[in-house]
């Protein structure tokens, strides 16, 4: 801490269940990858008024953690979408069309891979192999897998998860 | 001992050696980029590979490995130069290679190598870096560009410095170095990951374009500023310090230097410089020659001494030759006994303290054995803001070797962050009641060292008020915490007791030296191999300062006692000497009452400073850069200035000018330089008996070595403060990126630290509706400040930290020199 500490700008953001996740990990070691983690769980991504109280109660550096942060692809410094459609576009997928349920999926959405609806509602994601090689093409939402995907079966699964809250 | 063969030869090195140290030890050069000797091996940039002859079918990175029994290396064959080649192959794909308008140009190890190894093509192919340039803050350009991934930065930021400003980002080709949220640099600007980097990826930004390595003259000196005595290296062209270069070859610091000493040069070019002597003639300061000066000067001071005296403040940093010189003339020519200096009220008393307890003037250790102590103990001040490269000592201690760390203090720092540190947060003003509390816990627990002690008796009494639960209940530190840090202390085989001392810390000073010196005796601290009591001293030679005794002869008068018989008309002169106690000294109505009535007063000085305005002569006085002498630094090593540059204009040294006043006054004693001086210190100064001025190495010498014995072990019941029970209270002390008054007169420092501010913690500027950079009242001693907010971790509720070394903006009008003041607060 010194006279020159950085003062950022921070959005308003209640901290209580990042507070939670850490008073779990205090003083274990090791315990940055748990901790950041659970508190993504917690907010769906990592706000930086989060990383910064990480910082601050674990004692590990701010640009340590952000080296963490950008190093793993599973961690998301920006707010994400309640629906994380995840298109797979592993070799089986690929060969049974998943480019054109990614287009489409982008047409509906108005969005491209990595990115997320202003409602904050979707995120799109495209993915290497998820494993289910043999419902091809596949995508998942949140944790729903659907497969054997067609241009019209894509359009009613948006328009399920538009219907949901 | 394990016994090698390196390139043929037989090579010993120690168990714990890498094949690199062996190889060195033995003058036997490897390449490398990554490696630096201070800092952990890393094995990054695989310029260092060798082939060991039990470790076939591959090469073997010499920085990471450790030597074993009987092994072979080859340094050098046909196949090791072709990977090396590769590797810088590799290296130069994406580095921009725009050495002709890079800074590191001459002295670059990537250029270098490439050189050496002739890599005039490059198999692989890629697209260049193309990164923008961090240049948003004034001391270090971040070029990404040209940054070879080596992680010296990093590593020295985090090992060294303990701030952590560095990290490796993204991942695989992606990978760069960056801050965190690759923001601009913000940070303490020491300038470390600068001197660490061996390609031009970090600069000093006040050195572009200046000058090419090889064109600078190189003078090794001791930095001007703080008591750490860190070897610098003036980077000279045209007789103008144009950067100051790190050295780790010399000294004590390791090439380690913080803000002030690496960036805080630009006061020696100032052009506002004092060039020639003025003297008041109707009123107005004209410019004269020296022989018309110095005849003012010795007629004002004949009619002082013929009326009620003269009084001499000298500051912090004289060489000791010329605190020597001083010393003489106010002895023998001037016949004054009222001589002090800078920080003189603060040391009588500690220095009080110690003669009853320990009977020594100066720290018992040196810094490098701190480095191997277990148990340290830091009271008031954070080092980080008085001797910050001291303090990265105490980092290495903590982070490398575990040492056990507490802190008393009224403020949180950087210490506190440090693994495993105990912060004691006091109030204001308490510390010596947690000092007692500590001892008695020893004392209690019997856990105390009390053999050859006197006194033990005498101070359990006295302590018995002091029991941890009741000291808790005065101080805010909890009785657990204080047991556990007396706990911890005691079972230190090698402690230390780090005390910082200076113009801004004079308050409690006896008592807090005598609690200090009982603890240390009790804890056993001077019975280890390593470590002591360590006070250091705020100024570049305060520690010379003591030794050649500027302070009050037998019925002299101190600083203090000086101002407040000028004030009452009852002195007839003053000899001010590189001080400015108008901005610096506690309480400036005070100061400006003596100024103003003073018959007479004489200012030597770089600058026309508030004090010298107020003065009937001013004498021009020259830098650390162009003295030729030495400094005593808070270990009480005696070390070599060397002067880099000439005197601006007609400015002489304080030595040359006290000759000339000598000679003036028929004084029949004359010296001819620094090294006759420093002789007659030799004969007459018991410390310094035997040193020799051209025997001082590059190391320097301490006197009375590395273990100064104590006289007595003699306990002394003291004591402490009370807390105030104000709402608010300001606290005032050092910050990081100033040293005294002089560092505001360079860019560096000032570019960083523009202006005072008033320190918040965050509840107290929720409460009050303070945000940060909004301007605040204090008032308190009838005076009011208006300061700019600065919100943070650092301060406890109620507290409100004020640093010192702003003048201009009164703070010494509402500080008077107590150990906080209660203020009011309103926006």
């Amino acid at each position: 801490m010194s006279n020159a500490e950085a003062q950022v700008v921070q959005e308003e953001i209640d901290l209580g269940p990042a507070n939670k996740v850490i008073d779990k990990y205090l003083n274990m070691k090791g315990a940055l990858m748990p901790v950041l983690q659970e508190v993504q769980d917690a907010y769906g991504y990592l706000p930086e008024p989060c990383i910064h109280l990480i910082s601050e109660r674990l004692n590990v550096y701010l640009s340590q953690i952000y080296g963490v942060l950008t190093f793993y692809a599973q961690f998301h410094l920006e707010p994400r979408g309640k629906y994380i459609v995840r298109v797979c576009m592993g070799t089986a997928c690929h060969v049974k069309g998943a480019g054109r349920i990614g287009d489409t999926l982008s047409e509906l959405l108005g969005i491209g891979h990595a990115e997320t609806t202003e409602d904050l509602k979707f995120t799109v994601e495209h993915v290497a192999c998820i494993g289910a090689c043999g419902m091809a093409p596949v995508i998942m939402v949140n944790e729903a897998t659907y497969g054997s995907m067609s241009v019209q079966k894509m359009g009613e699964i948006v328009a399920k998860y538009r219907a949901m809250d | 001992m394990v016994t090698l063969t390196i390139d043929g030869k037989q090579v010993q090195a120690s168990k714990a050696a890498t094949i690199l140290d062996a190889a060195m030890g033995a003058g036997i050069t490897i390449p490398v980029l990554c490696h630096a000797k201070k800092l952990l091996p890393y094995g990054a940039c695989r310029v260092c590979l060798v082939e060991v002859e039990q470790m076939k079918g591959r090469l073997i990175p010499a920085c990471t490995t450790p030597v074993t029994e009987g092994m072979v290396v080859t340094t050098m064959s046909p196949e090791i130069k072709k990977v090396r080649k590769t590797v810088l192959e590799f290296l130069l794909v994406n580095h921009v290679v725009d050495c002709p308008v890079c800074d590191k140009g001459g002295e670059c190890d990537l250029q270098d190598l490439t050189y050496e190894y002739e890599v005039t093509t490059n198999r692989f192919k890629d697209a260049k870096f193309n990164l923008e340039t961090d240049e948003r803050n004034p001391f270090i350009e971040r070029n990404m560009n040209r940054c070879v991934l080596c992680g010296k930065c990093v590593r020295v930021c985090d090992e060294i410095v303990s701030y952590g400003s560095y990290s490796f980002i993204n991942r695989g080709f992606d990978t760069k170095v960056a801050t965190a949220y690759d923001r601009g640099l913000d940070c303490e600007f020491c300038g470390q990951c600068v001197s660490m980097c061996p390609v031009g990826a970090l600069l000093p930004r006040p050195f572009k374009f200046k000058a090419r390595p090889w064109q600078l003259k190189e003078v090794d000196t001791v930095c001007g500023y703080c008591g750490n005595g860190c070897t610098v290296t003036l980077g000279v062209l045209d007789n103008k310090v144009e950067t100051i270069r790190f050295n780790d070859k010399i000294g004590v610091n390791d090439g380690n230097l913080c803000v002030r000493g690496r960036f805080g040069y630009s006061y020696i070019n100032a052009e506002e410089r004092l060039k020639r002597p003025l003297v008041r003639k109707n009123g107005r300061l004209e410019p004269a020659t020296w022989s018309e000066a110095m005849e003012a000067v010795a007629a004002g001071f004949e009619k002082a001494r013929a009326e009620k005296g003269l009084g001499i403040l000298s500051g912090g940093r004289l060489t000791n030759e010329e605190y020597f010189y001083l010393g003489h003339l106010a002895d023998k020519v001037l016949k004054t006994p009222h001589l002090d200096h800078s920080g003189g009220e603060c040391y009588k008393g500690l220095s009080q303290g110690l003669a009853e307890t320990l009977g020594i003037k100066a720290s018992t250790g040196t810094f490098p054995q701190v480095e191997g102590c277990d148990a340290i103990l830091a009271i008031r001040s954070d080092f980080y803001e008085t001797h910050p490269v001291f303090g990265m000592v105490v980092n290495q201690a903590v982070k490398r070797h575990d040492a056990k760390l507490a802190i008393i203090s009224d403020k949180k720092g950087k210490f506190t962050k440090l693994p495993g540190a105990k912060t004691l947060l006091t109030k204001p003003g308490t510390e010596v009641a947690i000092l007692n509390a500590m001892a008695q816990v020893l004392l209690t627990e019997g856990l105390a060292v009390t053999e050859g002690v006197t006194g033990v008796e005498g101070l359990r009494a006295a302590l018995a008020d002091y029991a941890p639960q009741a000291v808790a209940a005065k101080t805010g530190v909890p009785a657990e915490a204080i047991e556990a840090a007396a706990r911890a202390f005691a079972k230190g085989k090698n402690k230390a007791i780090l005390m910082a001392y200076g113009l801004p810390y004079s308050a409690q000073s006896r008592e807090l030296g005598v609690a200090a010196a009982n603890l240390a005796i009790l804890a056993g601290v001077f019975d280890g191999e390593k470590g002591g009591l360590y006070l250091c001293g705020e100024k570049a030679n305060s520690q010379g300062a003591i030794d050649q005794w500027i302070l009050p002869r037998p019925n002299g008068m101190g600083a203090q006692a000086m101002l407040q018989a000028a004030a009452e008309g009852n002195l007839s002169a003053l000899y001010v000497i590189g001080e400015d106690p108008l901005l610096s000294y506690p309480d400036r109505a005070k100061v400006a009452a003596a100024l103003d009535k003073i018959p007479f007063l004489v200012v030597q000085d770089l600058f026309m400073t508030d004090t010298a305005r107020e003065a009937d002569v001013i004498l021009p006085a020259v830098s650390f850069a162009e003295k030729n002498g030495t400094f005593t630094n808070a270990e009480r090593r005696v070390q070599r200035l060397r002067p880099g540059v000439k005197s601006p204009g007609e400015a002489r040294s304080d030595l040359s000018i006290f000759a000339l006043l000598a000679a003036r006054m028929k004084d029949p004693l004359v010296f001819t330089g620094p090294e006759a001086v420093f002789a007659e210190i030799a004969q007459t100064v018991p410390e310094y008996a035997g040193l020799s001025f051209n025997a001082i190495g590059p190391e320097g010498v301490v006197w009375g070595g590395e273990h100064l014995a104590t006289k007595t072990r003699n306990l002394v019941a003291v004591k402490g403060g009370e807390p105030l029970a104000a709402r608010f209270q300001m606290v005032t002390g050092s910050a990081l990126f100033h040293s005294g008054t002089l560092s505001v007169r360079s860019k560096g420092p000032m570019s960083a630290l523009p202006e005072p501010y008033a320190e918040f913690c965050l509840e107290d500027a929720a409460e009050l509706g303070l945000a940060e950079a909004q301007t605040v009242c204090l008032k308190g001693n009838g005076e009011e400040l208006r300061l700019k907010v600065k919100v943070g971790k650092r301060m406890p509720r109620g507290v409100i930290f004020v640093p010192y070394h702003f003048g201009s903006a009164g703070v010494n009008r509402v500080y008077r020199g107590e150990t906080s003041v209660t203020v009011e607060v309103s926006k």
